[in-house]
């Protein structure tokens, strides 16, 4: 099956992928379904205050990655729920690149 | 009432950072094993995986140099062929994955290639399944027995080398 670039009308997604960025609503479910929603939620608010970003205005990937770094910095389990953000993030981005490089390469 | 998802347990995320298992440093021991793994059963990709709630992340692996997952050092979890023995604590084999039920859409299949995959899951002493080690190929393949013996022997060793990263 030939490689497609993410979809235009969500360019967050990889369509042949089926993955989409991860965002700041993602990262608070995970908390949940781990900690529960009261935990959970506590934990994301400092994890935002330590990341210096606005919580429920993560916005963008960088400060998704800050506030998961701030996550991991809680250590045990909490620690593992932001590994996982980070390695999704990281997926999303090399694959986004593989497929971008494999449309270039597409003769016209 | 349905029984919670074993991915999300609190206790068994704790084990892993207990067991110190999110480090990115590459393991030499755990490569060791999985190049074994992968020698032993004449596969071209080994993993010591660690299933996290939503990733699966690489604590050692043979050859996967050169392949996106090389350098992500884990994938999403939706994805892993490994959460299958974390929820039933068996190995889990793959003979053609393009027709697995459950895998059949893999991106993994799908857009890597992946046809072939057996694993036996990593058991801490306090018994809880951190993971797998897993053997993977690009070619439908049988696997026998004695391969999955070999397997979970050689996970026993993983999981001794593991043990000693036990935080104090």
């Amino acid at each position: 099956m030939p490689e497609m670039p993410p979809s235009p009308s969500n360019p967050t997604r990889i369509p042949v992928y089926d993955f989409s960025v991860p965002t700041e609503a993602d990262a608070v479910a995970a908390l949940h379904r781990v900690w529960g929603p009261e935990r959970g939620e506590r934990l994301w608010l400092d994890a935002c205050r330590s990341a210096g970003v606005r919580p429920g205005r993560v916005t963008d990937v960088a400060q998704l990655e800050r506030a998961a770094a701030a996550l991991g910095a809680a250590g045990g389990a909490t620690a593992t729920v932001a590994r996982s953000i980070e390695i999704r993030l990281r997926t999303h981005a090399r694959l986004a690149a593989k497929i971008a490089d494999a449309k270039t390469r597409i003769p016209t | 009432m349905t029984r919670a998802d074993p991915l999300h347990d609190v206790a068994r995320l704790q084990e892993i950072a207990d067991l110190r298992l999110l480090s990115t440093d590459i393991d030499p021991i755990l490569q060791d094993v999985a190049s074994r793994a992968a020698a032993r059963l004449g596969m071209p990709v080994s993993l010591v995986s660690v299933v996290l709630d939503e990733a699966l992340h690489v604590a050692g692996s043979h050859g996967i140099d050169g392949l996106w997952l090389g350098e992500t050092g884990g994938h999403p979890v939706e994805w892993s062929f490994c959460a299958t023995s974390v929820r039933t604590r068996e190995p889990f084999v793959v003979q053609n994955a393009a027709e697995h039920p459950d895998h059949r859409t893999n991106p993994l299949v799908t857009q890597d290639g992946v046809r072939c995959y057996a694993g036996v899951p990593l058991i801490s002493s306090r018994g809880f399944v951190l993971g797998n080690l897993c053997v993977v190929g690009l070619e439908e393949r049988v696997f026998v027995a004695d391969e999955i013996a070999a397997l979970r022997s050689l996970a026993v060793e993983a999981v001794l080398r593991i043990e000693e990263r036990r935080a104090p």
